[in-house]
This record gives C-alpha cells, sequence and structure tokens, in this order.
C-alpha cells in the first residue's frame, strides 16, 4: 500500500516537473577564461559564450540557426535592399536605462570605428550610414545590397551596448551592462564568473511566461579535459563544455549525466596553398581529393563521435544552403591516379604537410591522409609546429599543404565567400577564380533565400571542381549535463543562448 | 650581515633588468603578435586594417622605443594593463600570486613532512630494507610526471573515493579552511614528486655527515644513537638540502603550469603562459619580472639560512 502511495506521489510529481520550474543556481564548468569582457573589443568564444545572455542583439539565431527578433521586435528591408529599418521594443538595461535606437546606433558604429579596435570591424564595412528616426526606430542604409547583414547583427559578440555606460568607463572590459536575462555579478580570473537573474528582461517562454527560470549561473574555469569531466560526473558542476570526442561513450554509458550536442557549425579541411607548386594545378587537387578516405579520418582520429563526415563543402550536410552531392563521396585511386599522371606526375611527388601538434583533431587526421597519399605514390613529410608558431606561419601564407579548420559560420556567405573570394580577408590560400567571384558577389546581392541556394549551388559546384580543398569533415561539439538539467538547447554556431531557457528540475 | 644583504639586493638590480631585456626581445622574436591572436582565424580582414590595430596598440613603434616606455612605467611601479582584457596587470599578479605562494608553501611542507625522516631513516639502516623502500619511494618519485600524478590523484580521489574536489580554486581570504582542501590534490602531486629529489640529498647528505669523526666522538662519548643523529648529524646534514629546496622552492614561486592547468589554479605560471599566447607583452613582462624576483629572494633567503644552520658561514 505504501509503496503504491509512494509511486502515485512519485508519477504525480513527474508530471508537475515537466512544467518548467524557476529558481536555481546552474554551476557550469567552462575550459577557458574569457579573454576580456567588452565583447566589441574580442572574438574570444569564450568571452562570448559566457556574456552573450548578459546582452542582448538586435536580431538572433534560434537553434534552427534561423533569424528571429531580438532586441528589435520587426524590421523591413526597402526593395533595393538598401535601407533596413528595425523597430526597438521596449527593454531595460541592466542598470535601470531603457534601450533606445540611439543606443543601437552608438553599438553598430562603436564595432565598425577603428578607434574602437574591433577585430569585427569589417562586418558593417557596408553599414553607410545609421539614422535614428526616434527612440524605436533606426534606419541602416548600406552602400550595396548585403543580405548577409542580419546574421552579423545576430552574432552574439555584435551585441547592444548602452552608451552611456561606455562613455562613462571608456570601455567594457571592467563593467558588464546589457539588457539580457542575467546580469553580471563579478569575474575572478581563473576562479568565477557569477551572473544573477535580471528580473527585468524582455524575453518571454512559449507560454508567455518570465524569463529566465535560473536564479543564475556561476562558471567555473576546468582547462584540463579529465577534471572537467570528473567535475560533472562527481556532481561539483551541473553541466560541462567541450566534452573530449574521447569521452563522449564514456559519459553517455553513465546514467549520472547526459551528453548533449552534436554537429557544429564549422569545417575542417586539408587547405592548399594555390601559389606552391604542384598545389597550383587543381587536377593534383583534385587527386587528392579522391584518394583520401574522409571515413578513415573520422573513425581513427575523431574516434567516430569527434566529427561527421564532408559530404559536400564547406557546408555541413543538412544546412540548407549544403550541396548534397559530391564526386570525392566515394574515394577512387584510379581517377587520383589518372589526374596525377595528366598533371605531369606519374610517379606522384613530395611535399611537407605543415600541421599543428597542439589540436588532436587536426594532428592525427595527418598520419592517416600521410598513409592515404602514399598509396598513389605521394610522400607527406609531416611538419608539426606548435599552434603559438603554426597560426602566425599560416597567416603568413608560408606553407604548401595543412589541416585547419574554421568555425560558428551562420550564413553561406561566411562559409564559401570568406574563405574562397579572391580578394577577401579570409582567403588565407593564394585561391582566386573569376567565375567563383561572380557567383559569391551574386549571393550576397539576393534576398530571396531559393534563388540565393541556387546561386550558392552553382558556386559549391565549381568549388568542388576546383578543389582549393579536401573538405575532410565537421567537428561535433557535446556538453554533458547532469540529469536535473533542463531545457538546455544545443545551437549549432557554438553559441549558448540556451542558457536563457535552461531550468533545474529539484 | 647587513652589508651582505644590502649588497646582494644591489646586486638583483641588473639581475632583473638583464631578465626584462632578454624577455622583451624573446617574445618578439616569436612569430605573431597580439593583433594575429586578437584577429583570429577565419576573419574576413585586411592587411591595412592589421597595420592599423598594430598602431592603435602601439606595437608598430621601433623596438628600443617600446622597450624604453615599459621599463619607464615600470620602475615608476606601473606595469600597464593587459592588451586582451585591460585588466591592470600588477593587480593581477596580486591576485595570483598568493594562489601560487600558498601551493608552493603546502607542497614544500609535503616534501618536507616526507623526505626528512625517510631520508634519515633511510642513511640510518643503509642497505637494510627501509632503505630500500625510501629508494623505491625516490625511484617512482623522481620517474612519473606531475601531471600523470595530477590526473592519478584526481581518479582516486575525486572520481573513486569522492573525498575532494577534482580542481577549482577558492581563494585563502574568502575561506581559508576550503581553499586548503582544494589544494591538497595539486600540494600532494608537486609535492611527492618534491620529497622524492628532496629524500635523495637527505639521505645521501646524512650517510655523509654520520661518517665524520665528530659524529664517532659523539658515539664515544655514549650518546644515545637518537640524540647523535637529531643533534650533531641532523643539522649539519640539511646545508646542501637546504641548498636544492631553497633552489626548488624558488622554481615552484615561478608557477607551475601544468599542475595550475591540471587542477586549475589561477597561478603565476598560467598568467604568463595565457600572455604568451596572446602575445600580451605586458602581461608576459610583468608576469616574469615578478617570477624572477621571487626566485632571486628565495636564494637571497637561503643565504640567511645558511648562517642559521652553520655557525662557522659568517656575512661580513
Amino acid at each position: 500500500m505504501r509503496r503504491l502511495a509512494t509511486f502515485i506521489l512519485t508519477l504525480a510529481f513527474g508530471l508537475a516537473l515537466a512544467q518548467p520550474q524557476h529558481g536555481g543556481v546552474l554551476r557550469v564548468g567552462m575550459q577557458t577564461d574569457p579573454v576580456g569582457l567588452d565583447p566589441h573589443l574580442t572574438n574570444a568564444t569564450a568571452t562570448k559564450n559566457m556574456l552573450e545572455n548578459t546582452y542582448d542583439t538586435l536580431v538572433m539565431f534560434n537553434a534552427s540557426l534561423e533569424i528571429v527578433p531580438g532586441l528589435a521586435a520587426s524590421w523591413e528591408a526597402s526593395q533595393d535592399l538598401l535601407q533596413w529599418t528595425f523597430r526597438v521594443r521596449d527593454a531595460t538595461f541592466h542598470d535601470g536605462a531603457p534601450v533606445t535606437a540611439y543606443d543601437v546606433k552608438y553599438s553598430i558604429e562603436r564595432i565598425k570605428d577603428p578607434a574602437t579596435a574591433s577585430p569585427r570591424s569589417g562586418d558593417f564595412a557596408v553599414v553607410e550610414r545609421i539614422d535614428v528616426l526616434d527612440d524605436h526606430t533606426v534606419v541602416f542604409t548600406l552602400s550595396e545590397p548585403f543580405t548577409p547583414l542580419l546574421s552579423f547583427l545576430a552574432m552574439s559578440m555584435n551585441v547592444i551596448v548602452p552608451q552611456h555606460v561606455v562613455e562613462e568607463h571608456g570601455d567594457l572590459q571592467h563593467v558588464v551592462v546589457g539588457s539580457g536575462p542575467f546580469r553580471f555579478v563579478e569575474y575572478i580570473p581563473q576562479t568565477r564568473l557569477v551572473l544573477e537573474r535580471f528580473d527585468d528582461y524582455w524575453g518571454r517562454d512559449a507560454d508567455g511566461g518570465a524569463l529566465p527560470y535560473l536564479d543564475g549561473i556561476t562558471f567555473a574555469f576546468y582547462p584540463d579535459p579529465t577534471a572537467r569531466t570528473t567535475a560533472i560526473l562527481t556532481g561539483n558542476v551541473d553541466w560541462i563544455e567541450y566534452v573530449p570526442a574521447v569521452d563522449v561513450l564514456t559519459l553517455q554509458a553513465d546514467p549520472s549525466v547526459e551528453v548533449v550536442g552534436g554537429l557544429a557549425a564549422n569545417y575542417r579541411s586539408l587547405m592548399f596553398n594555390a601559389a606552391v607548386e604542384p598545389f597550383d594545378d587543381y587536377r593534383v587537387r583534385q587527386a587528392f581529393a579522391y584518394a583520401i578516405d574522409k571515413q578513415q579520418v573520422v573513425d581513427l582520429a575523431l574516434f567516430g563521435t569527434g566529427g561527421v563526415v564532408a559530404t559536400g563543402t564547406t557546408i555541413p550536410a543538412g544546412n540548407f544552403y549544403a550541396i548534397e552531392s559530391s564526386p570525392f563521396e566515394v574515394r577512387d585511386l584510379e581517377q587520383a591516379r589518372t589526374l596525377l599522371t595528366e598533371a605531369g606526375y606519374p610517379d606522384g611527388f613530395e611535399f611537407d604537410l605543415y600541421i599543428t601538434s597542439t589540436y588532436d583533431f587536426l594532428r592525427d587526421p595527418a598520419e592517416i591522409i600521410q598513409a592515404n597519399l602514399a598509396e598513389i605514390g605521394v610522400t607527406a613529410n609531416i611538419v608539426l609546429e606548435d599552434w603559438s608558431i603554426y597560426l602566425p606561419t599560416f597567416y603568413a601564407r608560408d606553407y604548401a599543404a595543412t589541416i585547419l579548420g574554421f568555425s560558428g559560420q551562420t550564413d553561406p556567405d561566411a562559409f564559401l565567400h570568406t574563405p574562397f573570394f579572391s580578394t577577401s580577408g579570409g582567403n588565407w590560400f593564394n585561391f582566386a577564380d573569376d567565375q567563383l567571384d561572380e557567383l559569391l558577389s551574386a549571393g550576397r546581392r539576393e534576398p530571396d533565400p531559393e534563388v540565393r541556394r541556387d546561386i550558392y549551388l552553382e558556386a559549391q559546384e565549381r568549388i568542388l571542381e576546383l578543389s582549393p580543398m579536401v573538405f575532410l569533415f565537421h567537428s561535433a561539439q557535446y556538453s554533458a549535463q547532469r540529469p536535473e538539467v533542463e531545457g538546455y538547447e544545443h545551437f549549432p554556431n557554438t553559441s549558448y543562448l540556451g542558457f536563457r531557457t535552461t531550468w533545474l528540475q529539484r | 650581515m647587513f652589508t651582505f644583504l644590502l649588497r646582494r639586493f644591489l646586486l638583483t638590480i641588473p639581475a632583473l633588468f638583464g631578465v626584462a631585456v632578454v624577455v622583451f626581445l624573446l617574445m618578439r622574436a616569436i612569430p605573431g603578435d597580439v593583433v594575429t591572436q586578437l584577429v583570429g582565424f577565419g576573419e574576413d580582414i585586411s592587411a591595412e586594417r592589421m597595420a592599423e590595430l598594430r598602431r592603435i596598440f602601439g606595437i608598430d613603434l621601433p623596438i628600443h622605443v617600446q622597450f624604453g616606455q615599459w621599463l619607464g612605467a615600470a620602475l615608476q611601479g606601473d606595469l600597464g594593463t593587459s592588451l586582451r582584457t585591460g585588466r591592470s596587470i600588477a593587480g593581477d599578479l596580486a591576485l595570483r600570486f598568493p594562489a601560487t605562494f600558498q601551493l608552493s608553501l603546502m607542497s614544500l611542507a609535503i616534501a618536507l613532512t616526507l623526505a626528512l625522516p625517510i631520508g634519515m631513516i633511510a642513511a640510518r639502516y643503509r642497505g637494510r630494507w627501509p632503505d630500500y623502500l625510501g629508494s623505491a619511494f625516490v625511484l617512482i618519485g623522481l620517474s612519473v610526471p606531475g601531471f600523470f600524478l595530477g590526473i592519478l590523484l584526481i581518479l582516486l580521489f575525486s572520481l573513486r573515493l569522492g573525498w575532494l574536489p577534482p580542481a577549482g580554486f577558492v581563494p585563502f581570504a574568502e575561506d581559508p579552511l576550503e581553499s586548503m582542501r582544494r589544494m591538497i590534490l595539486p600540494a600532494l602531486s608537486l609535492g611527492l614528486i618534491l620529497a622524492a629529489a628532496t629524500t635523495r640529498i637527505m639521505r645521501s647528505a646524512m650517510l655523509e655527515v654520520l661518517d665524520r669523526d665528530y659524529v664517532r666522538t659523539a658515539r664515544a662519548k655514549g650518546l644515545s644513537e637518537r640524540r647523535v643523529t637529531l643533534t650533531h648529524a641532523l643539522r649539519n646534514a640539511l646545508i646542501p638540502v637546504v641548498t636544492v629546496v631553497g633552489l626548488q622552492f624558488g622554481s615552484l614561486l615561478g608557477g607551475t603550469v601544468i599542475i595550475e592547468q591540471v587542477f586549475s589554479i589561477p597561478g603565476i605560471g598560467r598568467f604568463a603562459l595565457e600572455g604568451i599566447n596572446l602575445r600580451d607583452y605586458p602581461v608576459v613582462q610583468g608576469a616574469v619580472l615578478v617570477i624572477s624576483a621571487a626566485f632571486v629572494f628565495v636564494n637571497l633567503f637561503v643565504d640567511v639560512l645558511y648562517a642559521l644552520i652553520d655557525p662557522r658561514v659568517r656575512y661580513g
């Protein structure tokens, strides 16, 4: 009888608990400290992840990477796509001041201003003028049609900051005043960063209830992966970021932890310096694409869990703009040898494969690629260098071929234009093709998603034909949480906006 | 004694200056600078824009001008602010040095508590089983890398036994007991290894002393073995031990990057390392200045200790 009562009680509680509960502080285990607190002054993912819930952007991404309203309740673009009008909602900064159209204008101009020294000043290069019509209306005037504007505005480091606070303090490195669901309490380097609930947050949940559910978030730092996974297993924290690929299966098997996550927006490729012989010949690059066994790279170097094989180009499969088929899907050594012979290397050649020793997911694929290439007579000499040496050397384009990746893209423009447009600052590959340039420019001007998609599919076909990279895989990103953590959504763009709807079951 | 201290103190000035110059040059010899690390990779940014950022950070100036600026400010006690976080470097050092100091002291305490008795017993029972046991301890301690020991300790004491948290730091001023508790595992990782090295020195120093004439005399006049070892032999055996422990303690104060990393302690070593990775020049300069100053002063302190232990040592 007593047992039955317990059972019914448990059941009743279970049903009640399915509703989000307010209260509780989420203890989060982070990998690293923020690099400065001013989101406009850094590109550090750690700064973004800890502060993106204290600030707001004009528009936002949801977990499916669709643009949804942020501080702008609505917006519209003129016919010629040159004038974008945003309607700023009633929102309050953490110091009680209202968010106005002037703050929006000030924030974007602050990022653009060279004197601010923002690494993303280029994001708004096409924004010619920003005009405030009234406290709640702001108009962006562009120098040319630029569809990716919304994606840049949604990037959660291009946040809206209060003009009066920046002017008072000079910058936002020591003070955090946003309009997001959590307000900043304190930061002690390599010890903790503390946020607490902001009661006047404008956001509402699906039922119109107040957000956020949590009373606060406390971030602690665990740079060592073993210490981090142990911290969640022992219940010292409720949620951790960056579960190492090698630990994913172990943690999945543990009932005291849930592993969340999966595919993240990024790509990892074998990249060629198109100015260096023999990689100036697209046939050699194609031969590599045919010869490399991508599945083997994922299975062996990433333990099968660390990533997903790239089936198209830089855009992961499942993305609206991704090309779904590639001639390199099936390994074809015969074709690879034919291409090498056509290019004038029937007996193969030798080259330096420049690799960083710092990141295992960039280092370990090298040995598999080396073995794959040996089968077509090509000798890859692996040259390992620490990240701090590697990256500047890469920037100087002082390499023949390398394995590297880029992350956090949300717009097809970032996936394709940034690396492959001939004069783009993100083209570190000396790669240039007029036909592709034309397509990529057309994509920037096209507002209709369907038409835009066709343009980008054509562009990707051209990219596969020229093979400036061998597209290897897309990294997966996993976080882990205690079973009592509910409502957290995984965002594929390395964003922790999911904390806005997270709650604790107690 | 006073003139000696004064002379030694004055000698630290050229030493610190030399270190500052070398670090300044080395930091600029490694590829990349704060701008390349700021922009990160994959960013669509032009070369002109990069040059402009360099101007804003003041790293486009000739190198001797940059050094002069830094030195001028440092001489007035201003170590500047981090190029990346905008935080005061002196302030951050004041935050981190106590953590490193606490870790170093606890490690040293663990090391000495283990090493002195083990070394003495091993020497006393030379060639018998306590000696072999001591040698095994030394061998293992010297062979195990600190980070590996650290991870093993985490797996044993946190995951398996659940006695201690795996990592994380609480400032001493905030909660002394919890702070000490969280420092136990990292202090053990460092202390056990330091203990192994010290045990070896202690044993051999003790052996040497036990063969001396005055020890034989002490025994001959009928003193107990305990008295002979503790009063007559130990004090003389301590001199080489103090030298080695002093040097070790000095390098502990320089921060132990790997242990600080594994146990997430906001120590000075990680501060310097992050500065290096971000090419945050003033951070590295400031951190190294403090690290080398700590090293120099520990050595000075060891010299003073000699005089206390060994009456023959007199500084004029």
